[in-house]
């Protein structure tokens, strides 16, 4: 489904998806669409719904912005509504950006660093970082969508790993309990044919962050002898 | 939307896993930002999810200072267009918390 009639990019103007609905979007003043056909089928009292499909769920807005409140602090309705309009606004804001920057560069598909170089480009410079971590993050524990699965996974100091069947890892958690056969370790693969430890399941893992491909060097010997602990300051 | 492995989630406090925004809206949001958005990347929503996370708390932020300027408990519209207009970032946003009246001022112009 793609939103047709939109005369202004900087403006969302949700069209022709469901032209007799009655479902009519608010629109910014400022950016009148054309809409053939649509609007005289329109009540003036179907006018003020909005349609929820483009807005993030306001409970999800709620819940957010609880966070930051003070526990005795209240939300007005209209306050609740106003900033799930500029949630999208924003979305739509940072996206025209990545997207001319797209077509800048001759590419069809919007990708994270075009999202995070938009977001660069428009002042949010800050957000920058705490992105690049959470999606490091997030590809870090969701392999299958990582772009180099197969890659074999060691950190510095250690020796090759097996590249598939290897625990989870990430920078900033806590290390796991230690695997019963190797009490030396913290982060291993289990022996080469075993495969889910207490229940646990092992998956593969991408290069990310300070993660190296191939053999650092300090060899500890046969694989399955490691004596790394990069996460030391969790002891 | 993938899950995180049972694992993450027991080390990770399970945060990681389901995205606080969902996918699919944002990208819907995404698309009809423009016409010409055609292709989205499986990561650039997950990007957008954490942002749109940063972005609420920055606003809610701001638009709470706004109320306690006003001796208030409650968060009104006003203070978040208060927070809008004195940060320079959030021109972009303007328009829209300007509009005072709802959309009967802007009703769509028909083409002739």
């Amino acid at each position: 489904m793609e939103s047709g009639g939109s005369s202004n990019p900087k403006h969302k103007s949700n069209t022709t998806r469901t032209p007799n609905s009655g479902i009519v979007i608010r629109e910014p003043s400022a950016a009148p669409a054309n809409i053939p056909g649509n609007v005289a089928d329109l009540n003036p009292e179907q006018t003020f719904k909005r349609d929820p499909d483009q807005y993030m769920p306001i409970a999800n807005v709620i819940r957010i912005m609880r966070r930051i409140l003070p526990a005795h602090a209240k939300i007005a309705d209209d306050a609740k509504e106003t900033i799930q309009e500029c949630v999208s606004e924003f979305i739509g804001f940072i996206t025209s950006e990545a997207n001319e920057k797209c077509h800048r560069e001759y590419r069809k598909t919007i990708t994270p660093d075009d999202v995070l170089s938009a977001m660069g480009t428009l002042g949010f410079e800050n957000y920058i970082e705490p992105l690049t971590v959470y999606l490091n993050k997030y590809r870090a524990q969701d392999p299958e969508r990582a772009p180099m699965q197969h890659l074999p996974l060691v950190r510095r100091g250690a020796t090759l790993v097996q590249p598939r069947l290897v625990a989870q890892t990430s920078v900033a958690r806590p290390p796991p309990p230690q695997l019963p056969s190797q009490p030396t370790m913290r982060f291993a693969p289990p022996p080469p044919g075993t495969f889910a430890v207490d229940g646990r399941n092992y998956v593969e893992l991408p290069q990310i962050g300070d993660y190296f491909v191939g053999n650092e060097g300090g060899g500890e010997g046969s694989s399955g002898n490691y004596q790394y602990d990069p996460y030391r300051q969790f002891r | 939307m993938r899950q995180a492995g049972a694992y993450s989630k027991l080390v990770s406090g399970g945060r990681s896993g389901p995205h606080a925004l969902p996918l699919a809206r944002i990208k819907k949001i995404m698309k009809n930002s423009s016409e010409e958005v055609k292709m989205i990347s499986g990561e650039a929503p997950i990007v957008f999810s954490k942002a749109c996370e940063l972005f609420i708390e920055e606003l809610t932020k701001r638009a709470w200072a706004m109320t306690l300027q006003g001796k208030r408990r409650t968060m009104q519209r006003e203070d978040v267009a208060s927070a809008v207009i004195t940060t320079d970032l959030f021109d972009f946003l303007i328009t829209l918390v300007s509009d005072s009246v709802p959309a009967q001022e802007s009703l769509p112009v028909l083409e002739p």
